[in-house]
């Protein structure tokens, strides 16, 4: 019987593991990379970074505003992807198998996101409150269809040009300036206003850019947006615009003293962003392209907090 | 006693639980319940979010207003709960929008008074602010209306607990669990209430029901999550037991104990002739003929006559006693079983055996006798004779079969297997002596050769048949019969074994496919006598070929217990 090491099947053995190893780490990190996409994770992500930079903006002490508009963004999304799952499986299959597959888990999820959103929201004030219930109501009255049968006109907005794009951003602006305000007690000043209005912007030019990707399905279905209207390439220009129209907005704001120089300048630095991407519309990959966009926020966090790690 | 930031965050938790179950029980909205549970939910969520604002808030108007936002959700929860039970234990309808208004009239007069309260005191005759614990509380006296609406609550919440405690005792573990969430998850903050109208709470003007709304939370989610409340619903029970009732095909009458009718189906009255709204409340012996000879309970031992002539039908009366929990009389079901065709059917089998019993065998009797004085050629007379004698041994076979489901119908009768199978082994060796007739028991357990073991008065056609067919039909030159019985403690088998010819397979055909057509049927009644005499004895008869030739039929009936048993 021989005891000579054989070292060629341990080196085998070795990377045979490490081969595993790597299978294993990719498997998992794929399924965690699709969870945080496909479960709109990701987007409470940044919904929570959003109001992180309102807070910045406004000069706000630490409150649990982010929380809960992180919270509150996971439960929407969620159970609108969840509501949705069926009529998605064309538009986008792998969220759609996604969605269908953790359809129990994923509702009971965004049903206790939504649960303490709502319970940290009281700590805030009524106002707050308020503020984080509006979305809920949303929900049922969307779940329920009550929507088409109580108000037809308000249902109809989803298919008027422009203004579809522009109730989702008031939506959002008012969310993410209102509630750390709420939270806090301050007084709304011209900041307010300014942050507010940044916001409605970009969440406009953040709403359109998807929109590229969804033409053929917002044809079938008699949903107006820019890209069905008047094509991508006018698209991307009126986007241009509105990004244009950001620095402008931040320029007197900061110019005025209402902003202060460095976060203007960081928020010069996500538009300037959004200018790249804008010019990738209808040039690359859109689902891409939407995820780029919707990644800006992310860049203006970096930008805020770059130079202070730095100094 | 709980600190203000241990209370306020239980209440916080109360409210991510209570807004969970409403959006879970809101998904599930087209099951029955579904809804309400989510209005109660609902209310359990308003009244918590504003007690946290009431006990956070520093002023005594804002407490005080915050106070009165609470009893909108307040008054909500009795009546969801109310409707609730309802719909969930399938009385759905009361739960109609008039009910519901009318339900929803006291919670709304409520909202108005504690909106209103500083102009009339209905509500609250007096409200301040006292420091208990540490720490600034509204004391609020409860006016005339507090006390109704307190009232009022706990009445819709008893109303509400009647049906679900009905399924604390059901058969289904999910519903018992559904059901003891449930109950659970209400009496919590019911029991908290009283306690605080007591004034056995740490701090008397802090009321802690909505601290109990926690444990609502976890039992409603417990309830939908761990018993599929929601998914799995009693509702359908109520319904479709009381569609049982309405659609079943036998007549049936409900009494009370005081043998007065309370329900009766549409069989019933049809069978009665009678309206039912019109003998509903009447005494039973008004309504249902010869009521006052029926036995307490079981079948009544004469068929009940209704109608007259050709168009009269016969029924089969069945008294089914209903009692309570502790065994107290509550009163009866009657049912009427229609056996009219069933009876019909026997007449003309009785006048058919009096047909076979009595004239064809006179008949053929006479052509036989007749047959001895035709002058004609000897061959032709024997024919003649042979013929007549065949039509009587095939109406001896029919009056054989005639007998067996005569005595198939007379249950408790019984033969010992040894006398059983002495009288066929003896009758057919007589008959057949040239047929070598073998008899071998093997007792089992029974130590007396059969003679303990009882069986059914009707196997001895069977085995009579059966052995006399082996031998008749045998044309081998050593003919051969084998008798074995086996007995065994569940039933005895007997196989008659035979070195004959066999049974032809369009016989057998006809006897597994239970029968005849004008194409293929067998050639007599012996084999269908075999077939319907095992069937009656609840036995089983397999018919196989013997390895060498012949045929092995082997009949298993159970044991019976012996008429002196």
């Amino acid at each position: 019987m021989s005891h000579e090491p054989t070292y060629a099947p341990e080196e085998g053995g070795a990377t045979g593991r490490r081969s595993r190893i790597v299978d294993l780490l990719t498997t998992y990190g794929e399924r965690a990379g699709n969870a945080l996409v496909y479960s709109s994770a990701y987007l409470a992500a940044i919904a929570m970074t959003e109001v992180a930079i309102a807070m910045v903006l406004l000069s706000l002490p630490p409150n649990p505003a982010p929380v809960v508009v992180g919270l509150v963004t996971f439960a929407v999304y969620t159970n609108d992807r969840v509501a949705d799952a069926d009529t998605d499986a064309v538009s986008d299959p792998d969220r759609s198998a996604f969605v269908r597959r953790h359809r129990g888990t994923l509702y009971l999820l965004a049903s206790v996101a939504y649960g303490l959103a709502v319970a940290i929201s009281v700590l805030g004030g009524p106002v707050a409150l308020a503020v984080t219930l509006l979305p809920g109501a949303f929900w049922v009255a969307y779940a329920a269809d009550w929507v088409p049968n109580l108000a037809p006109r308000l249902r109809r907005l989803k298919e008027v040009l422009v203004v579809n794009s522009l109730v989702v951003a008031l939506a959002w602006a008012t969310t993410v300036t209102a509630l750390p305000v709420a939270f806090t007690d301050a007084a709304v000043t011209p900041a307010t206003a300014v942050v507010f209005a940044y916001f409605l912007l970009r969440s406009f030019v953040d709403t359109e850019i998807p929109n590229v990707g969804d033409v053929e399905a917002d044809r079938a279905t008699d949903v107006a947006t820019l890209p069905v209207a008047f094509g991508v390439p006018a698209t991307r220009r009126a986007l241009y615009c509105v990004d244009l129209f950001t620095v402008g907005l931040v320029g007197v704001a900061a110019s005025t003293g209402v902003l202060r120089a460095g976060p203007a300048v960081a928020l010069g630095v996500g538009v300037a962003y959004s200018l790249v991407v804008t010019g990738l519309l209808g040039r690359a990959d859109d689902d891409a392209v939407a995820l780029a966009s919707e990644c800006e926020y992310l860049v203006v966090a970096a930008a805020l907090v770059g130079p202070l790690l730095i100094a | 006693m709980l600190s203000p930031g241990t209370l306020t965050a239980v209440m916080l938790l109360t409210v991510v639980v209570g807004t969970t179950a409403a959006l879970l029980a809101w998904r599930e909205r087209r099951e029955p319940g579904a809804v309400p549970l989510t209005a109660m939910s609902a209310g359990q969520v308003w009244w918590s979010v504003f007690f946290v604002l009431e006990h956070r808030a520093d002023t005594l108007a804002a407490k005080a207003f915050y106070s009165d936002v609470q009893w909108v959700g307040v008054v909500v929860i009795p009546v969801a709960w109310l409707l609730f039970a309802l719909e969930y234990t399938g009385r759905d309808r009361y739960v109609r929008p008039r009910y519901v208004a009318l339900l929803s009239v006291v919670p709304v007069v409520t909202v108005a008074l504690a909106a209103t309260n500083d102009y009339h005191d209905l509500l609250y005759l007096d409200t301040e602010l006292v420091t208990e614990g540490g720490r600034q509380v509204l004391d609020r006296v409860g006016g005339p209306w507090y006390w109704v609406v307190t009232g009022y609550t706990y009445l819709l919440g008893l109303l509400g607990s009647i049906p679900l405690l009905g399924l604390v005792r059901s058969d289904s573990l999910p519903f018992r669990g559904q059901s003891l969430g449930l109950l659970v998850g209400t009496l919590a903050p019911w029991a908290s209430n009283v306690l605080f109208l007591a004034g056995a709470v740490p701090v008397p003007s802090l009321d802690p029901t909505p601290v109990f709304f926690a444990v609502s939370g976890v039992a409603y989610l417990g309830a939908i999550t761990r018993f599929r409340l929601l998914g799995t619903s009693p509702s359908a029970n109520h319904r479709a037991r009381r569609l049982v009732f309405e659609r079943m095909r036998e007549g049936a009458v409900v009494v009370d104990r005081h043998d007065y009718v309370v329900d009766m189906n549409e069989q019933a009255a049809a069978i009665l002739d009678v309206e039912p709204r019109d003998v509903l409340g009447e005494p039973a012996a008004e309504v249902i003929p010869r009521y006052e000879h029926l036995p307490e309970e079981g079948r009544s031992s004469r068929h009940l006559t209704l109608g007259e002539g050709l168009r009269s039908r016969q029924y089969d009366v069945t008294v089914t006693a209903v009692a309570d929990f502790h065994g107290r009389s509550l009163g009866g079901v009657i049912s009427f079983h229609d056996v009219s065709d069933h009876l019909r059917r026997q007449q003309r089998l009785e006048v058919l055996n009096r047909v076979l019993r009595h004239n064809i065998r006179t008949e053929t009797n006479l052509i036989y006798g007749n047959a001895d004085l035709i002058d004609a050629e000897g061959a032709h007379v024997e024919a003649v004779k042979d013929g007549a004698m065949r039509i009587e041994a095939i109406s001896d076979k029919a009056r054989d079969v005639i007998d067996i489901f005569e005595r198939g119908r007379q249950s408790g009768r019984s033969l010992t297997l040894s006398a059983v199978l002495e009288e066929c082994v003896e009758a057919v060796r007589e008959d057949h002596p040239s047929v070598a007739v073998d008899l071998e028991v093997d007792p089992g357990d029974d130590p007396a050769d059969g003679t303990a073991v009882s069986v059914s008065p009707v196997l001895t056609s069977v085995l009579m048949n059966v052995v006399e067919n082996a031998a008749e039909h045998n044309d081998s030159a050593d003919p051969w019969v084998g008798v074995r019985a086996t007995c065994a403690d569940e039933g005895v088998e007997i196989r008659v074994a035979d070195n004959g010819p066999g049974i032809s397979d369009h016989e057998r055909a006809a006897l597994e496919r239970g029968n005849e057509t004008p194409l293929e049927h067998g050639s007599g009644l012996g084999l269908w006598l075999i077939a319907w005499g095992t069937e009656l004895a609840d036995g089983d008869l397999t018919i196989d070929d013997r390895e060498g030739g012949g045929t092995v039929v082997t009949v298993r009936v159970p044991r019976i217990a012996s008429e002196g048993e």
